[in-house]
């Protein structure tokens, strides 16, 4: 028995069966977390190397090099970067996507292992460090405060942060911008060498004087007592009173050679709310946490922390990642349920029965439900790409429905009992339904082969369009009949009212009809004519096609902006803020749609625990800044708008000397623009910069680059001190000695740890701020060698002031230095193109090599990769049609509606200006499964005309007009499915509505032209092959005859 | 007695049984998925993909004043779906 039969004659089985999917369905649904995206493999590993007392050029000869050929060794490597600075060689590893992070890890350990011994003596152990989206944070809260300022570290510690880490999922809470509390001891060096003292001297005092012993245990009678001696200072006031020398009798306290102060950290990185000053608690979730129930908690949590801080403490939520990813979902939903009700509207419109139109739209929820078992199977999330993919599937799992409820409805109307033409129905178009089916599945399943960043969107949208395609199939195979044969009734004879409402539509689709029986026969009889008419529109087409832009990824519209703002170097943390302050207001006067502004200036100090700040650019001169905008939907300037008049602001500003301002922040990541990078490779410094510079100059006057700045940095101006080693033997000291000297006065000793309530704060000895502002103080320093005798620096060494080397950038094993920038207002290729020009133009030394690289080269990658997804798929869908017609021409004749698709899409993207970018190829790859239905519906019903005797032009008009309503019908549900997503509602929805535009122009040009298209180059086809016939058959009676 | 073969669209076949059902026919040979054609108009029953229906058909020996009846109802089951080219044809049969 046929699987349409039973499921007609067994209805309780089947009706059952598909409620269990549905049941499953919504159970796996209740299951599934909510994400932006499906999780994405990171492909970048570091490895990091110390190499203390080294300049750059050390660094990069003895160690960078030496790692990097041991680990280019490493496969599925795309590209090895290198920084060598002072100190530091950092070791950067890009993989090709999809590889696994952790087998390429102990790969690079493997090598390294290898050249350890080559490296030089004194540097540190590689450490290898892997990337991955976890460190992204998942939540700023920011904390302003007035009079608890110097004590605010402590009160978020303890009163928000540490609540916080005890969420399940949430990894680390680190706080940045509140400086610590610290006891500092600043020493007038004049009272140290007239009491003969010495900062270590100090310190010793303090750490001797501020201590806890255990003095152990003893016995009085019969009872055991612990004994214990609390030296520790208990009141910071109290330090003053510590005893630290006593000169001829006279004791000498601390309050005499220095002031005690109870006061916060000297350098700290400052963080201003709004312009107030305050704290950023930075979020990071445990590898593999959902990150919209930890921010759900944490905000369910967050009120009831705020009770118990001070009342000027203020914590409020300035950034989490979670609001974006919700509002782009609750926006496909929305498309969703859109393109559902167009859907509705489209078949009630065709069918005219409200019994037919339920049977139909019950495949959507079925077929889109059943997706969610494989989402939860798989261990997938609700996110941006599966539910794209459910409103992309929409328009399509209804057209097998379709086709089997017209047929059997035809059964019905010749008089068939519902049950009988259900069976016999389902019957004879179920070869067809199935076909159509592997058209559209050799579409979508080449999408679940793709490697590299396309793979990474596309895999799961693939697998979901396959999935909910194939229920739908089996549901019309199954479902439909089975509904088909309990509720249609035989026609009656009496007329119902909804038939009278109906009536006009019913002619109109008949006039429609007509209409296109004549102009059908009227083109099959002008063939030439025809065909000339359609490669016209063609060869249009591609010129508009040339005047269509192309950019990578869509841009979207996050409503976050980030950017830093560099001082010229050297400048101190006082001028930043003053800078930093002036600009916040002035922005936040401007642009109303600011909601919050952040920035934060200068650098962490050394102790800092903040494993997020570690990952930025700092420095005193430098200001970053987040600025978050209201809501999508309730302002006219997009982030881009506003960012570039942030640029032209910034320009204003002589003081500032380089920024950088990235729309969508660094947590849009794929999505935050488009960027060009030109890639200089040579190794000497100053002609590598020159030319670096002649490329910044020319690419800042092309239009569309913003932010143009070179990699390298600049030479930082610095002091430095060189001892005589000489003087310093003389002087029975070495080196080590000497600069610790100069280290604890400048930089200050921790000499002790001060407890109050269980918390430790630091007690750093160190001079004066007055004495320690000039090349003389330093000079001044007093070093005592071990026998007591004291010298000044200046006697044995020399402090010059001069200008440190830059870091050095390599890339694949050369040294690089990169001119990169951001875009706004131009197309990248176009962008990249002008700057192509201006680079071939250049005098460029032979050994010096100029490449664009960034986004460009990703997009370039991209497109290449599509290309080949593009062939893959025609010969698919060309093979599946052959065998349908086990022919090779017909599968070609329909084919030809393919280039009209793309007339379409050109046409549509050129309308609405939006450029040919990643989504909108896609979409128009998408197009070859969804036009060829068309053409496989019309030429299979025209061949049967023809084998059921009817003459070529005859077969084809009739055919033709037989087919026009399915066709319609099946490319209405499609278009009218895609258009929400092609009208861009709601937050996210840029990055899809290439797509849908895309998908919905080419459709709807290559679905009209090639209802009149196809049968003419059929006519034509067909003809040709009578001919060869007839000849053939002459030939033998010719050949009869002679025998 | 007479051998009565009915072909018929496969869509018929129970109205066929009910038919012999009620006219107490108890005894009847089927084939599934035959094909045929009608002499003068009609569609063929090729259950091919250019004619895509497909008959039955039955054979049952009937008593002699059975067969005129059955006849009639074949006939008037014809007349409500012409289209479907129901015909029931008679034998004498000599031997039972």
């Amino acid at each position: 028995m046929k699987i349409y039969e039973s499921s007609v004659k067994k209805p309780i089985t089947t009706a059952l069966i598909f409620v269990a999917i549905i049941v499953l369905g919504l159970f796996s649904f209740s299951k599934l977390s909510v994400d932006m995206l499906p999780e994405i493999e990171m492909n970048q590993a570091m490895v990091i190397v110390n190499y203390p007392g080294a300049s750059a050029e050390d660094v990069e000869n003895n160690v960078t090099k030496i790692l990097e050929s041991a680990l280019s060794t490493v496969s599925d490597l795309k590209e090895v970067r290198s920084t060598s600075k002072d100190n530091t060689s950092v070791i950067t590893l890009e993989f090709n996507w999809g590889v696994d992070l952790d087998e390429k890890s102990n790969d690079m350990r493997d090598k390294i292992e290898l050249v350890k011994q080559a490296l030089p003596a004194g540097c540190s152990t590689p450490m290898i460090l892997k990337f991955s989206t976890d460190m992204m944070p998942v939540m700023y809260i920011s904390a302003t405060s007035k009079e608890s300022t110097n004590n605010l570290y402590k009160l978020l510690e303890d009163g928000v942060a540490n609540p916080l880490n005890r969420i399940n999922g949430v990894g680390t809470v680190s706080i940045s911008g509140a400086p610590k509390r610290e006891i500092s001891v600043n020493v007038d060096p004049n009272k140290l060498e007239a009491y003969n003292l010495t900062i270590e001297q100090i310190g010793q005092k303090i750490g001797a004087e501020n201590i806890n012993t255990p003095g152990g245990s003893f016995d009085i009678g019969s009872e055991t007592y612990a004994l214990r001696i609390e030296g520790e200072i208990k009141e910071s006031e109290k330090l003053k009173e510590v005893i630290v020398s006593n000169i001829g009798g006279k004791t000498v306290y601390l309050k005499d050679v220095a002031s005690v102060s109870d006061t916060i950290e000297e350098r700290a990185q400052e963080t201003y709310i709004n312009g107030q000053r305050g704290a950023l608690i930075v979020i990071q979730k445990q590898s593999g946490a959902n990150s919209v129930e930890i921010v759900n908690q944490i905000r369910e949590k967050l009120p009831e922390l705020q009770k118990n801080l001070p009342n000027d403490v203020k914590t409020t939520e300035i950034m989490n990642t979670t609001d974006s990813i919700l509002n782009s979902i609750s926006s496909l939903t929305e498309t969703v349920i859109l393109a559902i009700f167009f859907v509705i509207i489209v078949v009630l419109f065709f069918l005219g029965q409200w019994r037919a139109t339920m049977i139909v739209i019950i495949t959507i929820p079925v077929s889109l439900i059943a997706a969610f078992i494989y989402l939860f199977i798989s261990g997938n999330t609700i996110n941006v790409i599966s539910l794209s993919a459910i409103s992309i599937a929409i328009g399509l799992v209804v057209d097998d429905a379709i086709v089997v409820l017209e047929n059997i409805t035809t059964h019905i109307e010749r008089g068939s009992r519902p049950r009988e033409a259900a069976i016999y129905g389902t019957n004879e178009v179920g070869v067809a339904v199935i076909a159509t089916t592997l058209t559209i599945l050799a579409v979508f399943f080449p999408f679940t082969m793709m490697t590299g960043m396309a793979g990474i969107m596309f895999k799961q949208l693939g697998w979901m369009i396959c999935i909910v395609i194939t229920v739908s199939m089996v549901c019309a195979l199954t479902l439909t009949p089975m509904l088909c044969s309990t509720l249609l009734k035989r026609k009656h004879n009496y007329v119902t009212k909804t038939d009278k409402l109906y009536a006009p539509i019913a002619n109109g689709l008949d006039k429609m009809d007509n209409f296109y029986e004549r102009t059908l026969s009227w083109a099959v009889r002008r063939k030439w004519l025809t065909i000339g008419m359609g490669v016209a529109i063609f060869i249009g087409s591609i010129f508009i096609a040339t005047n269509i832009g192309s950019e990578f990824i869509p841009q979207t519209d996050n409503g976050q902006i980030t950017g830093t703002v560099e001082l010229p170097v050297g400048a101190n943390v006082d001028r930043t803020r003053e800078i930093a302050k002036r600009l916040d207001a002035k922005i936040k006067k401007d642009y109303p749609e600011i909601e919050y502004s952040t920035f934060t200036i200068g650098a962490p100090s050394d102790d800092n625990d903040n494993a997020w700040a570690a990952f930025q650019t700092s420095g005193s001169n430098i200001l970053s800044a987040h600025i978050r905008l209201t809501d999508y939907k309730e302002r006219d300037r997009s982030i881009y708008d506003i960012s570039e008049l942030i640029r032209k602001e910034l320009d204003s500003y002589p003081e500032v000397s380089k920024y950088k301002i990235t729309p969508g922040g660094q947590g849009g990541g794929m999505t935050g623009g488009a960027a060009v990078e030109v890639e200089i490779l040579g190794y000497d410094f100053a002609e590598t910069e020159r030319i670096a510079k002649e490329i910044k100059t020319k690419m800042e006057k092309i239009k569309g680059f913003r932010d143009v700045t070179i990699s390298r940095e600049q030479y930082k101006p610095q002091f430095r001190v060189d001892f005589d080693r000489d003087k310093l033997a003389l002087n029975n000291l070495n080196v080590a000695t000497a600069s610790q000297y100069v280290r604890n006065r400048m930089n200050g000793m921790t000499a002790s740890l001060f407890r109050e309530d269980g918390e430790e704060y630091k007690i750093k000895v160190r001079y004066d701020k007055a004495n320690r502002q000039s090349i003389e103080d330093i000079e001044n320093i007093m070093i005592v060698n071990p026998l007591g005798k004291s010298v000044r620096l200046s006697e044995v060494a020399k402090v010059n002031e001069n200008f440190a080397p830059p870091q050095i950038e390599r890339q694949n094993r050369e040294r690089v230095v990169k001119v990169s920038s951001s875009l706004y207002g131009e197309t990248l290729d176009k962008a990249a193109g002008n700057l192509q020009k201006e680079i071939d133009k250049m005098d460029v030394p032979l050994n010096i090599g100029i490449q664009i690289g960034g986004t460009i080269v990703d997009q370039q990658e991209s497109f290449g990769e599509m290309a080949t997804l593009l062939l893959l798929i025609l010969m698919l869908v060309y093979i599946v049609m052959a065998a349908q017609f086990e022919s090779l021409t017909y599968p070609f004749i329909i084919m030809i509606s393919i280039p009209f698709a793309f007339t379409g899409m050109f046409l549509a993207l050129f309308m609405s200006g939006i450029t040919l970018n990643m989504m909108s190829a896609i979409g128009g790859i998408m197009l070859v499964g969804i036009v060829v239905k068309n053409g496989i519906v019309l030429v299979d019903y025209i061949n049967l005309n023809r084998e059921r005797g009817m003459k070529i032009i005859p077969a084809v008009v009739s055919g033709g007009k037989s087919r026009l309503r399915p066709v319609l019908m099946t490319t209405a549900t499609t278009v009218l499915g895609m258009i929400p997503m092609a009208l861009g509602i709601g937050e996210g929805s840029e990055l899809w509505q290439p797509m849908g535009v895309a998908i919905v122009g080419g459709l709807t040009v290559s679905t009209l032209v090639t209802l009149i298209i196809i049968p003419t180059f059929y006519v034509i086809f067909a003809y040709r092959q009578e001919k060869r016939i007839k000849r053939k058959k002459e030939r033998e009676f010719a050949e009869s005859q002679r025998v | 007695m007479k051998a009565a073969f009915i072909s018929y669209n496969q869509t018929h076949v129970e109205d066929i049984e009910e038919i012999l059902n009620q006219l107490g026919i108890r005894g009847f040979t089927r084939w599934l998925d035959t094909q045929g054609r009608g002499t003068a108009d009609g569609e063929p029953h090729y259950g091919t993909h250019a004619w895509p229906a497909k008959n039955m058909a039955t054979l049952a020996i009937v008593d002699e004043n059975i067969a005129p009846i059955l006849k009639k109802r074949i006939q008037a089951l014809d007349r409500e779906q012409p289209s479907h080219g129901l015909r029931i044809f008679f034998w004498e049969t000599c031997d039972v």
